[in-house]
């Protein structure tokens, strides 16, 4: 099923919690709403759903206008963070109770309710309440009862959270490939960039209620087009850096600091002239020692982070972050060779805060 | 939903009738109603319509004598009756002592004192010592009234006069008609002063344990922890539980109906009304007079009511529904 | 030194103990007293004023037929104030807490100030109210068990007793239906309900112990109840256990107390075997359902 949000907005009261976002979801595609806490994600989700009444705006089924239609006739499937499974019924009477509700034979439900069981590698659990399953095996049984009705469309609304990382990143996997085998267009909710950018096709990134950039994952973090997005995805975060854009000979240069001079290569030219300070960016994953190109620095700060060890050095008044083979084992007060690597730097208004080259 | 919904609902989604559209829109948005329906029902012939009664009967001379056909519209010449009677200030004193002292030394002293006893010694004890403070106020009138007249009755057989009186010496006497006043002081004040001491006690314990500790550190003494940190901290029940009980005080005649039935000048506004209205014991029940006393009540209930619920700011616990739809 | 100290754990508990006296004399009075043939204080005595006299003669009470009219009538009147003030609140508390509606605050607040307003001011005016009902056809006067809803009715004293207790029914349902999760009520729209089915199928599940704790709230109170039977019915003594009571008591010397007694301890143990296993739940109620602005 298509999805269309056509300047959805919802205000409570004075505050708005979600502004004109437009956005459309082709039949068959997984978008994921990312966002930190707060931003309007979930309400967004929740106008889709049918909970909340939009403002101002429309939602567009298949090009059907569903304002008004109650939860119960848009076809869909939600699954929460919270589960939100019915503690007093069994699972048996939590997976089939969409069935019931359809008024379907206690045959069908019995058959059908199995099949999601099996399906989701809960079948020997029906019997069982909610109380008496681990976070995971609920979150499955909240799945399968998403599934049962068949829905056109899945919502989900950080349905991981609750759970440990281990089970996570494998339940992960799960949705993903159950999603994509089912084919079912879906909207799943996360403040959690990792989930986002794993599982979903295309990243809707909100904050304070307002649609930031709506692309697929590469794009989002190779070619962010505000600074928003470049400082929100990526972990660790972009390194940024107060520059002025110098033009030399026919070739551009940025200081960052520290007398520093980096040629900025032709890809990365400002699409405009520019003049006055920018905003620089490059990932700490883009940034390398070099002991013959790069420049002096002394390790500030050490924090071993397991597989890597993330290293603070100071250019200007900037910490600059960037990661080493623990093998290398760099000390506090070592001195190093370090090399941006300016094919993958990123350049943006100060002003506007948008992006210098894409967008 | 009804089936009517539904194939309203059907044809809209084919985008048909825009009337027929509209008809669905109210017609959907209208189970809250269906919801409240019996309330708004009870509510409207037991508060809102009694209300309006109380004040249009108050301005007739209605009684048994005139019956419900022959009575005839007086006005304010009830109201006027009662300014003039020479009961009037008996019984409006003795309201006022009456509320005063049941109020002061048991709806708030002992409901105090009880609390904070109660929380100060282990809490399963406390609880226990709560739990019996409650008995009164579940216990059927009658029943609490009945142990209550045994304990004033006279010698041999009444409780007081038996472990007390005798042997202290003194004159027994049935103490009822003795000492009225005391008695539906005592007998309201024990039923009264459990629920003051119920939110008394659940704010005591809802001091910080660290605040505690601190006084405890400071060397300061059980008495100064009271004055310094738990009395301060009872401000807001305290003045919910006087406001509160002054009003209920001020309108409960049941207990006194059972003990004396208005005898030894025990007869509290609020029972005055009632005698008018319902004592067969005069041979005419005076519906128009007993209203303009209970009227007069009634206004001050819901002037008392109004305000304190502006004071106390309820509306503040009021969460928005986080669901719109239907 | 170690003295004071056991002296200053002791002293709370005498207070305590002092000033809990009256009630504790109270009951145990009715205890001695079923069981004796009369008390002087609390001591049981024969006849003859010399201790003993144990019998069980008080409870012959049980074998007169007027006790158990008016124990089924007062079981009819609790029971009917019960489930009349659950289903009432059920609905309404829902609704209040979780629907979305216009004029929802003023409701609450309008609920809150009948919480706090003195309805007994109001038996005189809604004596009215019962003798119009009386006058409709059928629902006036001609129900069986409950006589209809008018007045002189049990049905007529059961809706006057079902509309003073529903501001606080209303409220308390209403608090429980606060915590109920709104992602559960959310998952049951979208998996098909209606708002009635998820009430029904889903909401009320889950506040079991708001709804018994309020049926056992109001089962005790229908159950102890006095003043609306014994205003509302005309033969007083033949309507309920309390107004046979009180009449009792109104006729007996305290000399023959002891049979009063044992009618109040009849009467009184439902009550108590109820409130014994209940006091948590009840604790809240019996404060007027304001736990949550204290």
């Amino acid at each position: 099923m298509k999805v269309n949000l056509m300047n959805l907005t919802k205000k409570f009261g004075p505050v708005t919690a979600v502004e004109r976002i437009n956005l459309d979801i082709k039949d068959g595609e997984f978008v994921a709403f990312l966002g930190p806490s707060g931003c309007g994600k979930t309400t967004t989700l929740l106008m889709v759903a049918g909970i909340y009444k939009p403002s101002e705006g429309d939602i567009f089924f298949d090009g059907q206008q569903v304002n008004n239609f109650p939860p119960k006739d848009r076809d869909i499937g939600m699954v929460f963070q919270s589960y939100a499974l019915y503690p007093h019924m069994s699972v048996f009477q939590n997976l089939s109770y969409p069935l019931l509700l359809k008024k379907r034979p206690k045959d069908e439900m019995k058959i059908e309710a199995q099949r999601i069981a099996d399906m989701m590698g809960i079948g020997g659990l029906l019997k069982r309440k909610p109380g008496q399953l681990s976070g995971g095996q609920q979150q499955r049984v909240a799945l399968g009862r998403a599934l049962i009705k068949k829905p056109k469309l899945l919502l989900f609304d950080e349905p991981l959270s609750n759970l440990d990382a281990r089970l996570r990143i494998s339940m992960r996997g799960e949705i993903k490939k159950l999603q994509k085998d089912l084919g079912i267009t879906s909207i799943y909710v996360t403040h959690d960039q990792i989930e986002a950018l794993t599982m979903a096709d295309r990243i809707a990134v909100i904050k304070d209620g307002i649609l930031q950039a709506y692309t697929d994952p590469e794009n989002l973090h190779d070619r962010p087009n505000t600074l928003f997005i470049a400082e929100f995805i990526g972990n660790p975060p972009m390194n940024l850096f107060d520059v002025e854009i110098q033009s030399e000979g026919g070739k551009l240069f940025a200081n960052p600091g520290d007398g520093l001079k980096l040629a900025i290569p032709d890809s990365r030219k400002p699409k405009k002239t520019v003049k006055g300070r920018v905003r620089m960016g490059i990932r700490p994953q883009n940034i390398h020692i070099d002991s013959k190109e790069g420049f002096d620095t002394r390790v500030f700060l050490v924090e071993p982070m397991g597989r890597d060890d993330l290293i603070v050095c100071k250019v200007g008044n900037t910490d600059v972050h960037f990661l080493v083979d623990p093998i290398m084992r760099l000390k506090m007060e070592d001195s190093i060779k370090l090399k941006f690597d300016m094919e993958k730097s990123q350049f943006f208004d100060t002003e506007t805060e948008l992006s210098l080259l894409w967008g | 939903m009804n089936e009517d919904n539904i194939s309203i609902y059907q044809e809209e989604k084919e985008g048909l009738d825009p009337i027929k559209r509209i008809r669905f829109r109210v017609q959907g948005k209208i189970d809250w109603f269906w919801f409240l329906l019996p309330a708004i029902v009870l509510i409207v012939a037991f508060f809102f319509l009694p209300i309006i009664i109380t004040f249009f009967i108050s301005g007739t001379n209605m009684s048994t004598a005139t019956g419900f056909q022959n009575w005839k519209w007086i006005g304010v010449k009830s109201y006027q009756r009662i300014a003039a009677h020479p009961d009037t200030l008996k019984h409006l004193w003795l309201t006022i002592k009456y509320v005063a002292f049941t109020l002061v030394f048991f709806n708030l002293g002992m409901s105090l004192v009880i609390a904070l006893l109660t929380t100060h010694i282990p809490r399963r004890a406390g609880f226990l010592f709560r739990a019996l403070w409650l008995l009164p106020r579940i216990t059927p009138v009658v029943i609490y009234v009945m142990m209550w007249r045994f304990i004033a009755a006279d010698a041999p057989y009444g409780i007081l006069n038996q472990i007390l009186i005798k042997p202290l010496g003194l004159q027994t006497q049935n103490w009822l008609p003795a000492a009225p006043f005391l008695f539906i002081v005592l007998v309201n004040g024990f039923i009264g002063a459990s629920f003051g001491m119920i939110l008394f006690a659940s704010a005591i314990e809802s001091i910080p344990k660290d605040l505690m500790m601190a006084s405890l550190v400071d060397g300061s003494s059980y008495w100064q922890r009271v004055r310094y940190v738990i009395i301060p901290h009872l401000r807001w029940p305290l003045l919910f539980v006087t406001t509160y009980q002054t009003l209920s005080l001020m309108t409960s005649f049941e207990q006194i109906l059972v003990l004396t039935d208005g005898a030894y000048n025990t007869e509290v506004w609020a029972l005055w009304a009632y005698q008018k209205a319902f004592s067969t014991y005069s041979g005419n029940l005076q519906w128009g007079f007993g209203t303009a006393l209970a009227a007069i009540l009634v206004l001050i209930g819901i002037i008392l009511a109004v305000v304190y619920m502006r004071y106390f700011k309820f509306e503040e616990l009021v969460q928005e529904p986080k669901i719109e739809t239907l | 030194m170690k003295l004071k100290i056991v002296i200053s754990r002791i002293i709370p508990y005498l207070l305590l103990i002092l000033f809990t006296l009256p009630i504790i004399i109270g009951y145990v009075w009715i205890l001695i007293s079923t069981f004796s043939t009369r008390t002087y204080g609390l001591l049981p005595v024969d006849k003859d004023g010399k201790f003993g006299g144990f019998t069980l003669s008080n409870w012959s009470f049980l074998f007169e037929p007027e006790i158990w009219i008016v124990t089924f009538n007062t079981l009819i009147l609790a029971l009917g104030l019960t489930i009349g003030v659950v289903i009432v609140s059920m609905m309404a508390g829902y609704a209040l807490s979780r629907i979305k509606f216009p004029g929802r605050k003023a409701f609450l607040s309008l609920t809150l100030i009948l919480h706090a307003f003195p309805t007994v001011t109001l038996l005189i005016a809604i004596y009215f109210v019962l003798r119009w009902i009386a006058l409709i056809p059928v629902l006036g006067r001609n129900i069986p068990i409950i006589g209809g809803f008018g007045y002189n009715t049990l049905g007529g004293v059961i809706l006057v007793s079902i509309a003073i207790q529903l501001p606080l029914g209303i409220w308390l349902m209403k608090g429980f239906f606060d915590e109920v999760s709104w992602d559960m009520e959310r998952a049951a729209l979208i998996d098909g309900c209606s708002r009635f089915r998820t009430w029904w199928d889903v909401m009320l599940p889950q506040i079991k112990p708001g709804i018994a704790a309020l049926s056992i709230f109001s089962f005790i109170q229908g159950w102890g109840s006095f003043i609306i039977p014994y205003t509302y019915m005309v033969n007083a003594s033949r309507a309920t256990v309390a107004t046979y009571l009180n009449n009792l008591l109104s006729e007996t010397a305290p000399t023959n107390y002891s049979m009063l007694a044992s009618v109040g301890l009849f009467q009184l143990l439902p009550v108590l075997i109820f409130y014994i296993f209940t006091q948590k739940y009840l604790l809240s109620i019996f404060a007027g359902g304001v736990k949550g602005a204290a």
